[in-house]
């Protein structure tokens, strides 16, 4: 055990003796073991939620989309051309394992007196996996069940599905249209069910919207790495002609207010970790001004400046090491406790899943970490400095009066 | 060996400027002894934090084992300390948080000696004084004069090349006195050692080769 060692650890047991010192070596401790806690179980709670919102984020929108600049762009034999060309560019890239074509538009359901405006969108073998239907069987018409309702439609009745461009017959321009059987209604439980899209086969919607936009929807091998495909897709795509968009590009907003929200309790949480170290500066600085004389002793036996410094900095380590590491503990202990039997619960149809769920990530807890040493160590190298700038005559003087 | 030239040493109180050395000279040959003596403020403890670079005088020059103490930076002087010098305060200074034993091997664990070696040493100054039976007692537990003797004991344990103590027997009844006097004889003789004492008491005084009266902010020799 070296001199530095030797001396911080017995002034660390002399902060017992004295009942002012004790009390903010004890709040620095407990302060730091509650902030460690809080911080550790509020990002555990984050991660958690986050964790399954991005699980269901994923679950309903591609990894990748490709999408054809609507209108001019978009018309013609020519775009539905590059449209096959860039499905199969895409489909014989390596990582990605389907390929889905989409079409948008707007058009109408017609029953024998009257058009409701609808979305349309056009899908290629199953319905997308964002539309919660049953996919496996169905190749039809699916309904929103909020235009069944307004049209009075259910399964297995036949409507007419009307698009705005006319189409030019001998007899004049004339609305396109084609009717079909309706095979399943679904619900999409989104708040603006209005806006739920009529699913249409996609021979049939190509026919009927020549002019819609179309989309190409990229489902991913597992471990493929979307940025890096959509990086390679883009240097083969004209701009001009299509655009690559990832996931996380597609809801770069929500991403980002859930990283901002993140910050914000980090922040916030924080604080608690930022007053211990407070406490810890106190408490060191307190310790100094009672080993003033002591100090100066030392330094008067020719113990370095730098040395009595790294005596305070280590006594600041011994001070703070027990609270942050039984707080951090503590913290990822109760998280996982609390996510293991689904201690808190949600309304079952507010969210996703019924309880609060927790998840302690080691990055996480690694981050807390740093905060708080980065915190702690700031306290303890401004108190510490004070032990390298005492002047030994003033400092023994101190004591005897 | 310590050489002082026109040392000159003021205090700042407020307004007041207070000169404590008005121009101290002063020759201790290596191995050899001196006092000083003089009435209380006349600036013998300031003039000895001087030689013990932990004080700077305003002007004059500072050898002390053949280092320029006005010369060198702090961080060389803080090294030069814990090699070179022993020193023994007025008030002890004892460290409360450590026993009598962990006192005296406080300055070998600066320099970064091995415990067991030192602890032996410096078990064998405390028995030199009568103490060893006290190796394990604080400070607090000690009496005034217990504490002296520990802290020469402490300034002793690295058998300094130049010892300066303030009043090493200040405290003392005269069997004790005389234990500490014999044993900075004992390592005088055999490390050749320079010694620098502060004393009231003049059978102390008597024993040094110098004697040296400090008054008025210099220094007089009362007789070799
Ligand atoms: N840091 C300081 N600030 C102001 N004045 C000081 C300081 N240190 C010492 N003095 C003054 O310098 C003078 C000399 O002090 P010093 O301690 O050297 O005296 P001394 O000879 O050792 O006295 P004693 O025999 O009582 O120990 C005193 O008048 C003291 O008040
Ligand atoms: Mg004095």
């Amino acid at each position: 055990m070296g001199f530095v060692w030797h001396i911080a650890v017995r002034y660390f047991r002399s902060t017992r003796a004295d009942a002012h010192i004790r009390a903010l070596s004890t709040l620095t401790a407990g302060g730091l073991a509650v902030g460690t806690a809080a911080l550790v179980l509020a990002l555990a709670a984050l991660a958690g939620f986050q964790n399954l919102l991005l699980e269901d984020l994923t679950r309903h929108t591609p990894a990748l989309q490709i999408e054809f600049g609507g209108g001019s762009a978009g018309e013609g034999a020519a775009a539905t051309e590059s449209l096959r060309d860039l499905a199969e560019l895409a489909a014989a890239t390596n990582g990605v394992a389907g390929v889905q074509e989409l079409l948008y538009a707007r058009g109408w359901l017609a029953d024998e007196d009257r058009p409701f405006a609808v979305e349309v969108l056009g899908y290629e073998k199953t319905p997308p996996p964002w539309i919660p239907v049953p996919g496996e069987a169905i190749s039809g018409l699916i309904v929103p069940v909020s235009a069944a309702l307004r049209m009075g439609l259910a399964v297995g009745d036949t409507v007419r599905v009307v698009s705005p461009r006319p189409g030019l017959t001998p007899v004049g321009p004339q609305p396109r249209t084609r009717m079909l059987p309706v095979d399943l209604i679904y619900r999409s439980g989104r708040a603006e069910e209005a806006d739920d899209p009529v699913l249409v086969p996609l021979e049939q919607a190509s026919a009927l919207f020549a002019g819609g936009d179309r989309r190409l929807d990229l489902t991913l091998a597992p471990g493929a790495d979307p940025e890096e495909i959509g990086d390679f897709l883009r240097r083969g795509i004209d701009p001009a002609v299509a655009t690559v968009t990832t996931w996380r590009e597609a809801n770069r907003a929500l991403l980002f207010v859930l990283r901002l929200e993140k910050g914000l309790v980090f922040s916030a949480v924080a604080l608690i970790v930022a007053v211990a170290s407070f406490a810890l500066l106190a408490a060191l600085s307190m310790v100094l001004s009672s080993k003033r004389a002591e100090v100066g002793v030392l330094a008067a036996m020719g113990a370095p400046p730098a040395r009595l410094q790294r005596v305070f900095l280590l006594l600041g380590a011994l001070l703070s090491v027990g609270g942050a590491s039984l707080g951090g503990a503590a913290g990822a202990g109760l998280a996982a406790f609390l996510d293991r039997y689904r201690v808190i619960s949600t309304p079952s149809d507010v969210y996703v899943v019924d309880y609060v769920p927790f998840l302690v990530r080691g990055t996480d807890v690694l981050v807390v970490l740093v905060v708080t040493v980065l915190f702690t160590a700031a306290a303890a190298v401004i108190g510490a400095r004070k032990a390298s700038l005492l002047h030994p005559v003033e400092a023994m003087r101190s004591a005897r009066t | 060996m310590i050489a002082v030239n026109g040392v000159t040493k003021a205090y700042q109180d407020g307004a007041v400027r207070r000169q404590v050395l008005r121009g101290v000279d002063l020759e201790v040959a290596r191995g050899s002894t001196a006092a000083i003596v003089g009435p209380s403020g006349s600036g013998k403890s300031t003039l000895l934090n001087i030689l013990g670079a932990l004080d700077t005088p305003d002007a004059g020059s500072v050898r002390v084992d053949g280092v320029d103490l006005t010369a060198s930076r702090p961080s060389a002087l803080a090294g030069f300390r814990n090699r070179s010098l022993g020193f023994v305060f007025q008030f002890h200074q004892l460290l409360p948080d450590f026993t009598a034993l962990e006192n005296v091997m406080m300055p070998g664990r600066i320099a970064g000696r091995p415990t067991s070696s030192l602890s032996a040493l410096a078990l064998a100054l405390l028995d030199q004084v009568g103490l060893a039976d006290r190796a394990g007692a604080f400070p607090q537990q000690l009496s005034g004069g217990e504490r002296q003797r520990i802290a020469i004991c402490r300034a002793l344990v690295l058998e300094p090349a130049v010892l300066l103590a303030d009043e090493p027997t200040g405290n003392l009844d005269s069997r004790s006195g005389e234990q500490v006097l014999e044993l900075l004889d004992t390592l005088r003789r055999r490390r050749d050692t320079t010694m620098l004492l502060v004393t009231h008491n003049p059978a102390v005084a008597n024993r040094c080769r110098k004697v040296l009266r400090l008054d008025g902010g210099r220094l007089t020799a009362l007789g070799a």
